[in-house]
C-alpha cells in the first residue's frame, strides 16, 4: 500500500498531526518576536530589619521581567555589534532587519496560527529562517544553524501536511 | 531602633562621632521648613559633587557663588539657572561677597584645603552656618581655628565626612558591630585607597582660560599648574593621605570611637619623583581602644588601583566586615568558629553569599590554611549620591529638626591624629601621641 492511500485511510491523525503541528510553528514565532520586546524592570524598596524599613536611603534592588516598545531589540545588542563588523552584512540592511524582524515574527506566527494563507506564511516564515541562518553561518555560530535546520524541516513538513489543515481563517494560498 | 529614631535621639557614640568632647552646637533653633539661602564658596570639581547632591534636597537657594576662577564662576552659575531659573549672584573675593549678600543663611566651603579654614572661620562670623570638605584644614592649627570659631559664633559647621551620615555604614556600627556584636573583638583594622596612575596625574587645562597672575598671587598660588593641582604642595594640603586616607581614617575612630594613642608611617616619592607630596604612604596606628588593644594598618597608593580599590576592613576573633562606598567592595565573613548569624540572615540584618568553593584535597598547603570563612553582605545600597546624606543631615540640622553627624569639634579629634602621618613618614619615626598634639 502506498504512503498516499495510508494518509487517506488515517484522516483525523494527519489533521491533529498537521494542527499540532501550525500551533507549534505559530507559537514558537509568536512568542520568539514577543521575547524581542522583553527587559529588565527595576524596582527598589526599603531594606527591612526584623520586618520594618530600616531608612529610605538603604534600599534593595529588585527586578522583574516587563515587556514595553522601548525594550524593543530585533538582533540582540551583542550581536548587533558582530554583525556590524562583518564585512558582507551591510549596515542598512542590518538596520532594516534589526526593525523588522520582531514583528514579522509576531504577524507570521499569528497567520500560521489562525490559517490565514497558511502556505505562504509558512514560506515566509521559511524565509526568515534562512535569513537566520545565513547570519549564523557569518558569525560561525554552528549550534545555532543545526537548531534552525530542524525548524526548516517542520517548516517544509507543514508544508506538505497544508491539504490537511482545517480551521483555517482564509484556505487559499 | 530604626534610624530616624537613632538620629532624633542623637547621643550615642555614632551619633556624637568620638567619646572625647563636649557636645558642640549640634543643632540651630528651628528655622521650620523655609527657604534656606546658599553661598557656594569654591566651585571646582569637589564643590561641583556637592552642587549635584545638593540640586536633589528642596528648599535650598543658591542665591550666591564664589570661586577666584571665572571658567568655575560661570559654569556653577549656568547650573544653578538651569536647576532654579535664576543666575546667583557672582564673585572672585569672599570678603566683597560676605558684605554685599546679607540674607544667607549657610555657605557650603569647597576650595582648596588651605582656605578652608580662612573661609569657614570668616563664614561663621558673619553669622552663617557653614557645610565645609574635609581634610577641615592643612594645619592643626587652622583645623583648630574652626573649632573655636564654630563655638564661639555657636554656628552650624559640619564636616564633609560624609560617611557618617551613609546609611550603610551608620547601619553596620549600630547594627552589626555594637547590637549584635558580630565581629566578636574587633582587634586589627585594615583600610586603603588604591589609585590607578592614570587617575593620579596631574590635571591640566586650557592655556586660554588661564587665571590673570595677579588674581592668582593675592589668593596664595604661584601659578596655573598649582592652582589646578594644588593637592601636590605641602602648604596647600596634606595630600594623598589627607586626601583620600582622611575619610576612611576618620571610620577607623568614628567606630571604634576612640583615637589611636600612636602613628608609625613610611611614604615616598616613589614614582612622582617632583612632587612634594609622597605618593605613596602607609601608616600603622596603635589604639587602646574600650574593647581592648587594636591595631590599625592603612595605604594610600597611586600608583596602582589594583588590590581591591577603596575599603575598610574591621577585622574580629568572630569575624571581619569590609566596608566602602561601594557596595560591590563590601563584605561580611564569619569565622568557621563562630556562633551561627542564620537568625540574623532570617530578621534581615545580613544578606548570605553563596558558600566559598573547597579547597581541593590534592592542594598540600590548603591543609595548613583555616576553613574558609562564611560570605555574607550588609543588605541595600546607597539609593542617591554619596555626599547627599550627609548635606541632608546638615541641612535638616540648619531648620533644628537633627542634630550634626560629624561637626567641627569631633571632626578635629578624628582628624588630629592624621596630621602627623607625613611627619612621621618624613621622620622615619612613631610619634606616641600627647595631649597636646590631639587638642582643640
Amino acid at each position: 500500500m502506498s504512503t498516499e492511500s495510508k494518509a487517506a485511510n488515517n484522516p483525523l491523525g494527519l489533521l491533529f498531526a498537521s494542527l499540532l503541528l501550525r500551533v507549534w510553528l505559530g507559537v514558537r514565532a509568536v512568542q520568539t518576536g514577543i521575547e524581542k520586546f522583553a527587559g529588565k524592570v527595576m524596582s527598589e524598596s526599603p531594606v527591612k530589619i526584623d520586618g520594618e524599613a530600616y531608612d529610605a536611603d538603604l534600599t534593595e534592588a529588585a527586578s522583574s521581567k516587563g515587556y514595553s516598545l522601548e525594550n524593543y531589540h530585533g538582533i540582540p545588542e551583542a550581536m548587533n555589534t558582530t554583525f556590524s563588523e562583518e564585512p558582507l552584512m551591510m549596515g542598512w540592511a542590518l538596520k532594516i532587519y534589526d526593525v523588522v524582524l520582531g514583528p514579522a515574527l509576531i504577524i507570521l506566527g499569528l497567520t500560521i496560527l489562525l490559517g490565514v494563507a497558511s502556505r505562504v506564511s509558512l514560506f515566509l516564515l521559511g524565509l526568515v529562517y534562512v535569513s537566520l541562518t545565513w547570519g549564523l553561518i557569518l558569525i560561525k555560530q554552528d549550534a545555532g544553524i543545526a537548531w534552525l535546520g530542524i525548524h526548516m524541516a517542520l517548516i517544509a513538513m507543514a508544508l506538505s501536511w497544508a491539504n490537511h489543515n482545517r480551521f483555517c481563517l482564509l484556505k487559499k494560498w | 531602633m530604626k534610624r530616624r529614631e537613632f538620629l532624633s535621639k542623637g547621643s550615642t557614640i555614632a551619633g556624637a562621632g568620638l567619646v572625647l568632647g563636649a557636645p558642640s552646637i549640634l543643632k540651630a533653633a528651628n528655622k521650620g521648613g523655609d527657604k534656606i539661602n546658599v553661598a557656594l564658596i569654591g566651585m571646582g570639581k569637589q564643590g561641583q559633587v556637592l552642587f549635584r547632591a545638593m540640586s536633589n534636597i528642596p528648599g535650598l537657594h543658591f542665591q550666591a557663588v564664589c570661586d577666584i576662577w571665572d571658567y568655575n564662576r560661570r559654569g556653577a552659575a549656568g547650573k544653578v539657572r538651569s536647576l532654579q531659573g535664576h543666575v546667583p549672584n557672582r564673585y572672585t573675593d569672599i570678603d566683597e561677597l560676605l558684605e554685599k549678600e546679607k540674607d544667607l543663611d549657610v555657605a557650603i566651603v569647597a576650595t582648596p584645603d588651605f582656605w578652608h579654614s580662612p573661609h569657614t572661620v570668616k563664614c561663621l562670623d558673619a553669622g552663617l552656618h557653614v557645610y565645609c570638605e574635609k581634610m577641615m584644614s592643612n594645619t592643626l592649627d587652622g583645623a583648630r581655628a574652626m573649632v573655636h570659631a564654630m563655638e564661639r559664633n555657636k554656628k552650624l559647621c559640619q564636616i564633609g565626612h560624609q560617611r557618617r551620615s551613609n546609611p550603610r555604614y551608620r547601619y553596620t556600627l549600630d547594627h552589626l558591630i555594637n547590637n549584635n556584636n558580630i565581629c566578636g573583638t574587633i582587634v586589627n583594622i585594615n583600610g586603603q585607597w588604591n589609585r590607578a596612575v592614570k587617575s593620579s596625574q596631574d590635571i591640566q587645562y586650557k592655556k586660554s582660560l588661564a587665571i590673570d597672575q595677579a588674581v592668582l598671587d593675592k589668593y596664595g598660588f604661584k601659578d596655573m599648574h598649582q592652582f589646578m593641582n594644588w593637592r601636590f604642595y605641602r602648604d596647600l594640603s596634606g595630600g594623598p593621605i589627607s586626601d583620600l586616607g582622611a575619610h576612611q581614617i576618620d571610620v577607623f575612630n568614628w567606630f571604634l570611637g576612640c583615637r589611636p594613642k600612636s602613628v608609625f608611617a613610611s611614604g615616598g616619592n616613589d614614582f612622582f619623583k617632583t612632587r612634594e607630596h609622597f605618593d605613596n604612604v602607609m601608616a600603622i596606628f596603635e589604639y587602646d581602644a574600650p574593647q581592648g588593644p587594636v591595631r590599625a594598618f592603612y595605604q594610600v597608593l597611586t600608583t596602582t588601583s589594583a588590590g581591591g580599590g577603596f575599603y575598610e576592613s574591621f577585622m574580629g576573633t568572630d569575624g571581619t566586615i569590609n566596608t566602602s562606598e561601594m557596595s560591590s567592595s563590601s563584605a561580611i565573613y564569619r569565622e568557621s568558629t563562630a556562633p551561627e548569624w542564620d537568625d540574623l540572615v532570617k530578621r534581615g540584618y545580613l544578606d548570605k553569599k553563596a558558600a566559598p568553593p573547597k579547597p581541593k584535597s590534592t592542594d598540600g598547603i590548603a591543609s595548613y590554611e583555616s576553613a574558609a570563612p562564611e560570605e555574607f553582605a550588609i543588605p541595600g545600597v546607597l539609593n542617591k549620591p554619596p555626599h547627599q546624606p550627609h548635606l541632608e543631615n546638615f541641612f535638616a540640622a540648619v531648620r533644628g529638626e537633627a542634630t550634626l553627624n560629624c561637626d567641627a569639634r569631633h571632626a578635629f579629634e578624628s582628624e588630629a591624629p592624621i596630621f602627623w602621618v607625613n611627619p612621621s613618614a618624613l621622620q622615619k619615626q612613631p610619634i606616641v601621641f600627647t595631649p597636646e598634639q590631639l587638642q582643640v
